[in-house]
């Protein structure tokens, strides 16, 4: 309760407040201009973050996670291109609504569901976090290991990759955390005799190039895509009619968007689509579902912006990322020292709950510029790609050079930019690289520290019930769903047979 | 319909790929094997070589796997625009030995020209405003050093 009051006060700051401002208009502009999203954006400004406090480093970088999320349906409505992935269901209803001359009453509902999407889950982050927090309070290194592998399981289901091909891309991550001195022996390990592969690959110009530098090179074979937009006259609340159609809607996929949001790796485009999909099916009016359905909006854009606070309570609490853009966070908190986990409240409470205020202040702050300036906003999606991602290039290199004010992070951003478009072309998703590389180094720490525990009788740690917990959850993110679909082929050979 | 020689290369590429990953694992794998060893007093639970292999296996088992139950698939060849950029990729690195923001003014500018771009204006603003403007926000603002070079020897004297 204390560390509530201290954050609300923390929050006070005039600094704090308008750098909260210029965050929320940065990360509409980035969410509404399609290929740049949360995590680029999160990415890009991080090492602007690097000469701040921590409190305002981390509210910027999650008042660009909140409002880039919610930006994302400017465009898919408007320009039938989700700013976001996690807005692509918002198209399905959003473009056709638009198209019958009703942009304004779609970008209305969208900005509500959102903002009642965001401070639902804040409201949930403040209330789940501590209790998960005390929760993982007496976890020993054994239970530790078992949840960061269960963390990293859930990559198998994260991103646009096939699930084996994110786990492949896991491994890599988790196997270029562990360059560089091993911190249990120190004994040297991939350096090569280089100087700059001592202290590890810094995984701030690794997520630069992942997520920027690839993104550009993405562009470059989508320069033929041309936009059609939708003029919009101006933006509407929505009516009560409109809220008596979609409230349960909204409930409905608050409470999704929070819950996927709060599993470890699943972020918030997962969200948005079970929140659409629970919409439809819950609809009286499923049919008018991709014809241009208010219900269909509010589904997804509350089930997405949910996500966000959702994905906040592992990061904090457990320190394993909720989704794509905690894990650059969880990379921001690690870079300013700070250390999230079950501590995080007791011994900076009033940093947490200042994030807390900051995240719940950024979904009020959108809901105003989302009303008053989402014309303005669909304009910015217009700049051209062409002059976009040059700027972009500039700002990733200078801020992958900024952060040790090293060339060789500038190398690390461009190789790990190429690496990644191809990864992608090839069907791998860069996001489990990302998480595998800030995670990777604790995974490694935590089974030594397990095998120190239990005397190297590895096998000892299926005897203690939460480790085994943890141990059968991981066996079934990895292997559960094709189980399922084998069970289900059983069941019904002559429709897997294609009868 | 995909022509011959592509759908050749698309077999090509669904092989090249799991083999450079295992070559990987294999070169890895065995200079993990060159690591240190420690005395069983300062090993801390595990060898520095233990965890590493054990990775490596997995990503090989997974690998393998992919071969049969997800292979690599393409769906179309990458266009001149992308190897034109990664083209400017390498003559970026190439300047920066004269200057890190020489290298970006004229990589932002003749990605501008290379992706279609032709108005003066815009040349002007993307090839030398926004580097000047980043140089000026990093340098003043965030106080970084830039390293040395033609350009920025001008600045720093």
């Amino acid at each position: 309760m204390e560390g509530l009051v201290s954050g609300l006060i923390v929050l006070g700051d005039p600094y704090l407040l308008m750098l909260l401002v210029v965050a929320t208009l940065g990360g509409v502009v980035i969410g509404a201009l399609p290929g740049l999203n949360a995590t680029t954006g999160a990415a890009l400004l991080l090492p602007f973050t690097l000469t701040m406090d921590p409190v305002p480093a981390i509210a910027i970088l999650t008042a660009i996670y909140c409002s880039a999320t919610f930006a994302g349906a400017i465009t898919a409505i408007l320009i039938n291109t989700p700013g976001t992935a996690a807005s692509a269901t918002t198209c399905l209803d959003g473009y056709p609504l638009a198209q019958r001359g009703e942009a304004g009453r779609a970008l209305g509902m969208a900005v509500v569901a959102s903002t009642f999407g965001g401070i639902f889950s804040v409201i949930c982050l403040m209330l789940a976090a501590p209790l998960l927090a005390r929760a993982a309070y007496n976890f020993s290194p054994p239970e530790y290991f078992a949840l960061t592998l269960f963390g990293l399981s859930m990559l198998a289901s994260i991103g646009d990759g096939s699930p084996l091909k994110n786990l492949i891309a896991g491994g890599f991550g988790i196997f270029f955390a562990l360059v560089g001195v091993d911190n249990l022996t120190t004994v040297e390990r991939f350096t090569f005799g280089s100087y700059e592969l001592y202290d590890g690959i810094s995984f701030v110009p690794v997520l630069i190039g992942l997520f920027g530098i690839s993104e550009l090179l993405v562009q470059a074979s989508n320069l033929h895509v041309q936009r059609e937009a939708v003029s919009m006259k101006a933006i509407k609340l929505p009516s009560m009619a409109d809220y008596r159609k979609t409230w349960r809607a909204i409930l409905r996929s608050s409470g999704i968007g929070t819950f996927i949001g709060i599993l470890p790796a699943e972020g918030a485009t997962v969200a948005s689509m079970i929140g659409y999909n629970e919409a439809r099916r819950w609809s009286k009016t499923p049919q008018e579902f991709g014809k241009g359905a208010i219900e269909g909006v509010a589904g997804s854009e509350a089930a997405n912006n949910s996500a966000t606070g959702g994905a906040m309570v592992p990061t904090l609490a457990l320190g394993i990322p909720g989704s794509a853009t905690a894990a650059v966070i969880l990379a921001g908190l690690m870079v300013h020292g700070l250390r999230p986990g079950p501590t995080m409240f007791t011994e900076q409470a009033e940093f947490a709950y200042a994030i807390f205020w900051s995240m719940m202040l950024v979904n009020v702050l959108f809901f105003a510029v989302g009303l008053s300036g989402a014309k303005l906003f669909a304009h910015v999606a217009r700049i051209p790609v062409q002059v976009l991602w040059p700027c972009v290039f500039v700002f990733s290199i200078v801020g992958a050079y900024a952060l040790d004010q090293s060339m060789f992070d500038v190398w690390v951003a461009l190789v790990s930019g190429v690496l990644g478009f191809f990864m992608r072309r090839y069907g791998f998703s860069v996001v489990p690289l990302a998480i595998g590389l800030i995670l990777g180094g604790m995974l490694e720490q935590r089974l030594g520290q397990s095998m120190v525990m239990l005397n190297e009788q590895w096998w000892l740690m299926f005897t203690r019930p939460l480790t085994l917990l943890f141990f059968v959850l991981t066996a079934l993110a990895l292997f559960g769903p094709s189980l399922w679909r084998v069970a289900k082929r059983q069941r019904h050979p002559m429709m897997s047979s294609g009868e | 319909m995909m022509s011959e020689k592509s759908a050749s290369r698309g077999q090509f590429e669904r092989w090249l790929i799991p083999v450079l990953i295992l070559a990987f694992c294999i070169a890895a794998f065995y200079v993990s094997t060159t690591f240190k060893k420690m005395p069983p007093i300062l090993k801390r639970g595990i060898q520095p070589s233990d965890f590493p292999q054990l990775l490596l296996a997995a990503i090989t088992l997974m690998t393998l796997a992919m071969l049969w139950v997800d292979p690599i698939r393409i769906r179309d060849r990458l266009q001149g625009t992308v190897w034109g950029t990664l083209a400017l990729f390498a003559g970026f690195a190439a300047l920066t030995a004269v200057d890190l923001f020489l290298a970006l003014g004229v990589f932002a500018l003749a990605l501008t020209v290379l992706w279609g771009e032709r108005r003066p204006v815009i040349l002007w603003l993307v090839g030398l405003v926004v580097p000047l403007a980043v140089f000026f926000l990093f340098d003043q603002v965030f106080e970084i050093r830039f390293p040395r070079g033609l350009l920025t020897n001008l600045w720093y004297g």
